[in-house]
């Protein structure tokens, strides 16, 4: 390289996982050019609800039901925690920042005023989370009203079963009837996201309505799985709902996830909309830093192309992502080779119960930062001052057991390009 | 006749009775092959591998690979097997090796190293000696079933998650036998004339139910499965046995083990993180891509030693301890442990002739040269098999459940209905030991939601029984999975881990919201 870049950014934001999303939606919010790179589909395995923290301390009789609460203890028994240094208000203004964002791009969340929202999920669980997509917000209040209820299968759609998710919910509802519903021309396995197109069709959407309308009357509320369209999901919905008369919601489950999809759909609508150039299925390696700027290589199949940024934000995930990579002697992070703190050997990694409510002491192991999320080294000093690492990369963060993995990654996000911003001497976001 | 334990011996001694016309019943506490049977290599041992330890167990191993050979070639792969040294491996052993294998009749043939190499091309350029053998592999899941098939065919009865409890022994004799269900909690007893113990390594734990002591050690050994199988034949380490030193395939993948650890108890047992290093770095000295390939499971089993001089399990008999209770004051009790998979039909035979004895019955064993039938549930063991069946089933309403190892719907409820008909009741374990269900790279993360979810649908599983039969799978399937985590197999099980905890919140239990 001789000093030519093919593009020039003020921001070059690294994974397109939904702490990516964020950043580059701030960053182009606040006026930085923006260059957000990586693969997009990792989206479809979220499940589209927006968890703050639904369990602390890990091994709690109950949920939380009000997360500011368990935050608290979080800080004071944690003090690396990512929220430790974000703190309540800054949490919700990221909540908010999210939800117009996606607002924007086309996709209604409800954000919860102060509680944990309890969802019903496809196992037949309910999962604390804080704000969840419009379609899925009736069914949170199933329980306390003590409704009676209609789950909605649909024949050849794997990995949801209404009979399934009615056990799940034992007798804590006065009735629960169930329906398997056969959309026309599916005589096998559907994929998801095939279905979720069929519902946009008018046709579909009357076979559907005539199957449920024998239950109007009957009940008063009825789940189905999240494939309620790709685009307008609401709006079919309420298409649905008026058709046949009762209220509906939908169930998250396994991935595919459509909830996913629309929120991919949503944040590359926004970003496009806001200038933000998207690079997608490219592998970004070897940054070099020469004092100013960074400049980094974008491999694509086809061509290599060189990226010049003032800042950059790591948002890579975990192991899933490719953000981590684990040796078989240890974990490495694999775009910068920053420290990764980790248990000291693999024995430490995993504890002998899969499902341990204390999880697994490899979830906690990755980037520690300061508190502008600036990845630090061994010495506890920012490696760069304008790199910066969020979402589930942050070491100190089990959100598979504390549910709280969309909340660190957005205030994560939202915090570093704040940040970023300030630093560039240009005041406060 | 009750048999207790449900593995390759119980149920090749419930064969071996029910085809010389005795009723018999099998216990097993948990589910087919649970124990030992099902955690070995799945070697049909040409013998080479005992001919310095013990001569006689390597003939054994010769004349039952040959019959087994015969009587259930759709149990077997005949591989072949190779033996080979690497640098540094006592040469006197492998100067020695052909004159030991000719000492019991052990066909061997020695291969230039060059040869070898070309015959398997994942050895190491390194090897300094390689012997020809006639080793193979066997699938003892479906061995096991199969034997079990007949024997039920023949009359035969078979209760799973029945826990032997009690005996109840009066004038040198049991009476009868208390079995709790395990799954049903239900306590039901059963009078037999006489009672066998095949249960492995707790053949201990049995014999003081009827006051009796069987001193016993217990050598824990690990195997792991690669993703992909390595080698055509299976390959041994020329030298004395040690930890990592047989790579046996295993339809479309392989398996590289052992070791030998002690064990206070065959329960709660799990391959280590230790294990794994041990096995990996050992094994690669013969086949070094073993360093750097991806491995989808690691299992252990217990090698019950009845106990005798000397510190080192694995000198300790390979060969099988027949037990006459009568000895002990207790006339009907037979416990027949040890030994080796290679050998099982002889032991199950041997038993047989002292339970005859006992009841009188002169009819001869017929094992040794009757086939075992090939029947339809013996099908789903085999990796591959299942991918066919898919194809053949393309144009019928049936959708694949399993898409790392092809496991269509139809294959579920069949093996779901074999459950039922041999008294069981299906659940995620039971059908994944009867199927390659959650054995491939995603370990079950999404195939254990759909196959759960079309049960329910189904009708065969309702209630909060699911959810915690879910449970249980995820948990046993850790066991194989948590020590082998780096690589693509850790995002793997991560993904595996976001879903589960993440979003349905399984590890919470039935917490509710406050």
């Amino acid at each position: 390289m001789t000093g030519h870049r093919d593009i020039n950014c003020d921001l070059l934001v690294i994974g397109a996982g939904f702490s990516g999303m964020v950043a580059a939606a701030r960053a182009a919010s606040l006026g930085l050019k923006t260059v957000l790179a990586g693969n997009s589909g990792s989206l479809l395995f979220v499940s589209g609800l927006l968890d703050y923290l639904g369990v602390y301390p890990m091994d709690a009789s109950a949920t939380l039901d009000d997360p500011a609460r368990g935050l608290a203890r979080l800080k004071k028994d944690f003090p690396a925690h990512p929220y430790a240094v974000t703190g309540h208000e800054r949490i919700i203004q990221s909540f908010e920042f999210v939800k117009e964002i996606l607002g924007a791009g086309g996709l209604s969340y409800h954000l919860s005023p102060q509680k944990n929202l309890s969802v019903l999920t496809a196992m037949g669980t309910r999962k604390p989370s804080f704000m969840v997509p419009k379609t899925m917000i009736k069914g949170t209040s199933l329980f306390k009203e003590r409704k009676k209820l209609l789950l909605i299968d649909i024949k050849g759609l794997q990995g949801f079963s209404a009979r399934q998710v009615a056990a799940g919910l034992g007798n804590h509802l006065s009735e629960i009837r169930t329906l398997r519903v056969e959309i026309p021309n599916i005589r096998k396995a559907v994929p998801p996201i095939v279905l979720a197109g069929f519902f946009e069709d008018p046709e579909v959407q009357n076979a559907f309505v005539k199957q449920v309308l024998p239950f109007s009357g009957q009940v008063d509320i009825a789940g189905m799985p999240a494939v309620c369209g790709v685009n307008n999901s609401l709006g079919i919905q309420q298409k649905l709902e008026e058709m046949t008369g009762m209220d509906l919601f939908e169930i998250p489950g396994i991935p595919p996830s459509i909830p996913g999809l629309r929120m991919k759909n949503a944040f590359e609508k926004k970003l496009t909309d806001s200038g933000v150039r998207l690079l997608s299925n490219i592998h970004i390696k070897a940054p070099v830093f020469n004092g100013k700027k960074f400049t980094l290589i974008g491999e694509t199949d086809s061509r290599e192309l060189s990226i010049g940024a003032k800042g950059v934000i790591l948002a890579t995930g975990r192991f899933p992502g490719g953000g981590l990579h684990a040796r078989r002697e240890r974990i490495v992070e694999t775009v910068f080779r920053l420290a990764v703190i980790q248990p000291v050997n693999r024995s430490l990694w995993h504890g002998l119960d899969f499902l341990t409510r204390q999880g697994h002491l490899i979830n906690r192991a990755g980037i520690e930062t300061d508190p502008f999320f600036r990845p630090l080294d061994e010495r506890d000093r920012p490696v760069f001052q304008h790199l910066y690492a969020v979402g589930s990369i942050l070491a100190h963060n089990d959100w598979t057991r504390l549910k709280s993995g969309s909340g660190v990654s957005q205030v994560s996000a939202c915090a570093a390009v704040d940040a970023f911003y300030q630093s560039l001497g240009k005041g406060k976001p | 006749m009750l048999v207790i334990g449900g593995g390759a011996t119980g149920t090749g001694i419930a064969r071996d009775l029910a085809l010389r016309g005795v009723k018999v019943i099998l216990i097993e506490k948990s589910d087919l092959n649970a124990g030992a049977s099902g955690a070995n290599h799945g070697l049909l041992h040409s013998g080479a591998r005992y001919v310095y330890s013990d001569a006689e167990a390597a003939m054994e191993c010769r004349a039952e690979g040959l019959i087994l050979k015969q009587i259930a070639p759709h149990c077997i792969e005949e591989t072949g097997g190779l033996f080979v040294a690497v640098p540094g491996d006592d040469e006197a052993y492998i100067a020695d090796f052909p004159r030991m294998c000719e000492r019991s009749g052990i066909p061997c043939r020695p291969l230039d190293v060059k040869d070898a190499r070309q015959m398997e091309p994942c050895l190491s350029q390194d090897i300094i000696a390689a012997f020809g053998v006639e080793d193979g592999a066997i699938d003892p899941f479906k061995l096991s079933i199969e034997n079990l098939n007949q024997a039920l065919d023949l009359g035969g009865e078979y209760f799973d998650h029945a826990r032997l409890e009690e005996f109840t022994i009066q004038h040198h004799g049991i009476v009868n036998a208390r079995i709790f269900n395990t799954k049903t909690r239900e306590t039901f007893f059963i009078e037999a004339e006489v009672y066998v113990s095949a249960t492995g390594a707790w053949a201990g734990h049995m014999a003081t139910l009827a006051g009796i002591r069987i001193p016993m050690v217990y050598s824990k050994g690990s195997l792991l499965v690669t993703g992909r199988r390595m080698a055509t034949r299976v390959i041994n380490r020329l030298r004395k046995a040690s930890d990592g030193d047989i790579l046996v395939p295993g339809g479309v993948v392989s398996i590289i083990g052992t070791t030998s650890v002690r064990a206070d108890s065959p329960d709660g047992i799990f391959p280590s993180v230790e294990e794994v290093d041990l096995i990996i770095n050992q094994g690669k000295q013969m086949v070094p891509a073993l360093g750097s390939r991806r491995y989808i499971r690691a299992y252990c089993g217990v090698r019950p030693l009845v106990k005798s001089e000397g510190d080192d399990d694995r000198k300790l008999s390979r060969g099988f301890s027949l037990l006459d209770h009568a000895n002990d004051g207790v006339d009907n009790l037979i416990t027949i442990t040890s030994g080796k998979l290679t050998t099982f039909r002889l032991m199950s035979e041997k038993t047989s002739n002292m339970v005859c004895g006992k009841l009188g019955i002169s009819s001869a064993c017929r094992t040794r040269d009757l086939p075992l039938p090939v029947t339809s549930t013996g099908e789903w063991t085999e990796p591959g098999v299942s991918l066919r069946q898919g194809f053949h089933l393309s144009d019928q309403e049936d959708t694949m459940l399993c898409e790392c190892e092809m496991v269509p719907a139809s294959a579920i409820d069949s093996i779901a209905a074999d459950i039922r008909s041999s008294g069981g009741k299906p659940d995620l374990l039971s059908i994944a030991l009867r199927s390659r269900l959650g054995k491939g790279p995603c370990q079950g993360s999404a195939c254990s939601v759909r196959v759960l979810s079309h049960l329910y649908n189904k009708g065969e599983i309702s209630g909060s029984e699911g959810m915690e039969g879910l449970r249980r799978f995820l948990n046993e399937r850790w066991k194989g999975e948590h020590a082998l985590l780096w690589g693509t197999s850790l995002a793997q099980s991560s993904l595996k881990e976001m879903i589960h905890c993440g979003l349905f919140g399984l590890e919470l239990g039935d917490r509710e919201i406050e």
